[in-house]
């Protein structure tokens, strides 16, 4: 077990340095000098080349290219180009934003998931498996900035329950900032694993041991909790995986309507300001989430399915 | 699924929570009205060094916290000099060649949290730092006429200019660069300062928060020289979502919210809310269009004036109505010197008419006209370009566009490789200034992007205003120098190299309780509050 553990984190060496490579290269091919992009118009030839030689933005590519990958193995990624504040500052900020949206809105999906994916399958072909498949086609056409929006105008706006924007300050503050997008999101992540449960659940429910089991007298709750969905966790669990990442990254849209500092915005305002040491922390960041998560989904495998651990 | 007496009273009980929930978030909503909150479009607080600040939400919370010598008169720009109020001069005469500039200062100013008495020596100190070419400082620009600085005693400082400028004031002192800031406090705190700035204006720094929706809180400087603000707190906030910092504002969260400049937007928002308040500080944004004139097809005047007929200027204004203005000059009708709709020769009114627009085609030999361009996905940028491209399809011309993001925009525009380049920048009211930038040789965009915005290659490619520009710029008399600048904008506009389409004002939509104690007219995109009151 443990050497399963070890050899899937010395996996993720390579793939990270991959990573770090793309990402240095691919922000060095975007056009824009971020000395500009910093000073302004107005600042003079002299000023941009003191504030290169500053930043280091005049080293060769390659000598950029190891102090950055230094300053990732140092944890160390230097100041903003662009904001007052150091990089290390405004990761710490807006890191534990995205954090608790991704694992609210994916436990809010989980939740309304699960049940309405059992009944789908267990109601097959009735009116109650139609209803899921309406909610679950609403969940893949709508856009989430529209559904932010519309829900900021009902539930925000409207019924004043919840906050415009911001993320919040103490503790309540903070989760009541967050319910509504976190809502949001859910309710589209449910739309998919709701789908993906119904179809998993169905695959389990045809396979012999659930007829052996019905026919030995079994409840059919329990058939259906114990014996089908037990079993059919396996692709459940690498959807929710796939769906975590694809929210940690993918909530910009979300995050941007309701106005929450998170990582996401973060990244997408350093990109348009052309601000080299937040891009490339932010998505090291995003990077380095991406092999936990599948190191996670790994090590669950192992606890779910004994023919892993077995082999 | 049968409903039964449980799943009943489960759902009621459900039904009743969220139905009480209004009233128990809107008490905790319940937000101290001792606080004037502001919302604008940006993704948070870059600095509050005003030397090196160049983001104009920024200016929001530096023009609070900082004073300059003088300010302008409440709500506009200063017709001629008299105008001015004093600040923390509070007296000044001019050499009679306008070379030399003398100020009295305040006595008695304090800087807040304790860093002293302002004095000459901080005066000093803050123009020497714009100056010194070893400070990453953002408007160097502004202040490069500045010979050397004076003072004389702890209360007057002089101002020696290399050339005449009788509009001293309107420029670089008006510039919110030019805030006064303590020796001290910049020597203790270093590159902290930008963080915890120190002034001496009508609010005093209380926290800058990494969290854009917490901003920039300010608290009221009981000590003011010209007397207490009205409001004991002020935030600037960031929330870069048009939808989201709209329903702020609609949901009370905040009282100001910048406004966005594209086409229908004010009247989709006065539809939900008729009773908002429209501030609009004029001229605010030149948007102008530049013909490269290295570009082959461009090298005849017949084809660019094509383009200036087949371009309707009232449209573009009245689709960006209430904030758009057209414009008939390089200089808007609001600037000394700037043609109005009376005053533009009728030669340079380059008036819509398709009809004309073909015929000079037809002339050149280019019926058909087709040509590349790129443009900023901004609002601003793209809105007027897309416009523009479909009223040269009216008149048989055909500009294949290309939108990308902002600052790929300028970081390829810069190097003077667009064929019909767009740019929408603010000036003061300095009427040399827009030529000197824009179309002097010396501002010729270069392939490094190391130039400036001439984008026309302007008196590179052929003769340019250079001379009368030099003329200008060394005339001291007030009235000469705009009748050399009359002469400029009509040749600019006779070779049909740049073509002026509209200004487009700084908007702040505000809610009606708040009170801003004056009229807005005209102005920078930023402006004191500290008269306002919620009322």
């Amino acid at each position: 077990m443990f050497r399963l553990v070890a050899l899937r984190m010395l996996d993720a060496i390579p793939t990270m340095l991959l990573a770090l490579t793309l990402v240095f290269i691919t922000l060095r091919m975007l056009p824009g000098d971020p000395a500009i992009a910093a000073l302004g118009e107005y600042a003079t030839p002299q000023q941009l080349e003191l504030f290169r030689e500053q930043m280091g933005l005049n080293l060769p590519l390659w000598q950029q290219y190891f102090v950055f990958l230094w300053d990732v193995v140092t944890l160390d990624f230097g100041e903003s180009l662009i904001s007052s504040f150091s990089v290390g500052q405004l990761i710490a900020l807006h890191l534990p934003f995205t954090i608790e949206l991704t694992i609210a809105a994916m436990l809010m999906g989980t939740i309304m998931a699960l049940p309405l994916g059992v009944i789908a399958a267990t109601q097959r072909g009735k009116s109650a498996d139609s209803s899921t498949r309406i909610f679950a086609l609403l969940g893949f056409a709508v856009p989430d900035f529209y559904l932010g929006a519309l829900m900021l105008i009902v539930f925000a706006l409207n019924l004043g329950w919840f906050p415009i924007s911001g993320g919040g300050s103490d503790f309540w503050d903070r989760m009541h900032h967050l319910a509504l997008p976190a809502f949001t999101l859910g309710i589209l992540k449910a739309a998919f694993l709701s789908r993906l449960t119904r179809s998993s659940l169905l695959e389990v429910l045809q396979k012999d041991y659930i007829r052996t089991a019905r026919a030995k007298g079994g409840r059919e709750r329990r058939v259906i909790y114990r014996h089908g969905l037990r079993n059919a966790l396996l692709p459940i669990a690498t959807g929710l995986g796939l769906s975590t990442l694809a929210t940690l990254s993918g909530s910009v849209a979300i995050e941007l309507i309701f106005n929450r500092p998170g990582l996401g915005n973060l990244l997408v305002g350093a990109i348009e300001q052309r601000d080299y040491p937040v891009m490339q922390a932010g998505i090291v960041v995003f990077a380095f989430f991406v092999v936990l998560v599948n190191l996670a989904l790994d090590i669950i495998y192992i606890f779910i399915d004994p023919r892993i651990r077995s082999e | 699924m049968k409903l039964n007496r449980r799943h009943f009273l489960g759902g009621s009980a459900a039904l009743a929570g969220f139905g009480a929930m209004p009233a128990i978030t809107r008490s905790a909503f319940a937000q101290s009205d001792d606080m004037l909150r502001m919302a604008f479009s940006a993704r948070g607080n870059n600095t509050l060094d005003p030397a090196k600040s160049i983001q104009g939400s920024d200016e929001w919370s530096i023009i609070h916290i900082f004073d300059k010598l003088v300010e302008l008169p409440r709500g506009r720009f200063a017709l001629d000099n008299s105008e001015f109020r004093p600040s923390l001069a509070t007296s000044w005469e001019v050499s009679e060649d306008s070379t030399a500039w003398t100020f009295q200062l305040r006595e008695g100013v304090q800087f807040h949290k304790g860093y002293g008495e302002m004095t000459s020596d901080d005066v000093v100190f803050t123009f020497e730092r714009l100056l010194d070419p070893e400070q990453i400082g953002t408007r160097r620009v502004l202040f490069e006429n500045i010979s050397s600085i004076e003072a004389e005693g702890d209360y007057q400082v002089t101002f020696r200019l290399f050339t005449p400028d009788p509009l001293f004031l309107s420029g670089p002192l008006s510039s919110y660069a030019s805030s006064i800031v303590p020796r001290a406090a910049l020597e203790e705190k270093g590159e902290g300062f930008e963080r915890d700035p120190i002034g001496t204006g009508p609010y005093v720094f209380e926290r800058l928060d990494a969290d854009p929706s917490q901003g920039v809180i300010m608290v009221a400087n009981e000590d003011y020289f010209d007397g207490p603000p009205a409001m004991p707190r002020l935030q600037a906030q960031y929330i870069l979502d048009t939808t989201a910092h709209t329903l702020a504002l609609m949901s009370g969260e905040v009282h100001m919210i910048e406004g966005v400049r594209g086409p229908g937007w004010v009247p989709s928002i006065q539809q939900q809310n008729p009773n908002l308040l429209f501030d609009v500080a004029s001229p605010g944004s030149f948007f102008s269009l530049h013909l490269n004139l290295t570009y082959p097809d461009f090298e005849d005047i017949r084809v660019r004036q094509a383009l200036f007929y087949a371009i309707d200027r009232d449209e573009i204004a009245a689709a960006m109505a209430p904030i758009s203005q057209r414009t008939y000059g390089v200089l808007p009708p609001s600037f000394p010197g700037g043609f109005t709709d009376e005053t533009i020769p009728d030669e340079i009114r380059y008036d819509y008419s398709v009809e004309r627009a073909q015929q000079l085609l037809s002339e050149a030999g280019k019926e058909g006209l087709s040509f590349n361009c790129f443009t900023s996905q901004r609002e601003d940028y793209s809105s007027v370009t897309l416009i523009v491209q479909e009223q040269l399809r009216r008149a048989g011309i055909d500009m294949q566009l290309n939108i990308m993001d902002h600052t790929g925009y300028h970081a390829e525009n810069n190097k003077g490789v667009n064929t019909l380049s767009q740019r929408s920048s603010a000036y003061p009211p300095v009427p040399t200034q827009p030529y000197l930038e824009m179309l002097s040789a010396d501002a010729a965009a270069k392939e490094d992007g190391s130039g400036g915005p001439n984008f026309s290659q302007y008196g590179v490619e052929m003769p340019g205003i250079d001379d009368l520009l030099d003329q200008a710029n060394n005339e001291p008399d007030f009235d000469a120098r705009l009748e050399l600048i009359r002469q400029m904008d009509e040749q600019v506009m006779s070779d049909a190299v740049y073509l002026p389409v509209s200004t487009n004002g700084y908007l702040i939509v505000r809610s009606p309780d708040v009170d801003l104690g004056y009229e807005m007219e005209s102005g920078f995109a930023h402006w004191r509050l500290d008269q306002a009151r919620l009322t």
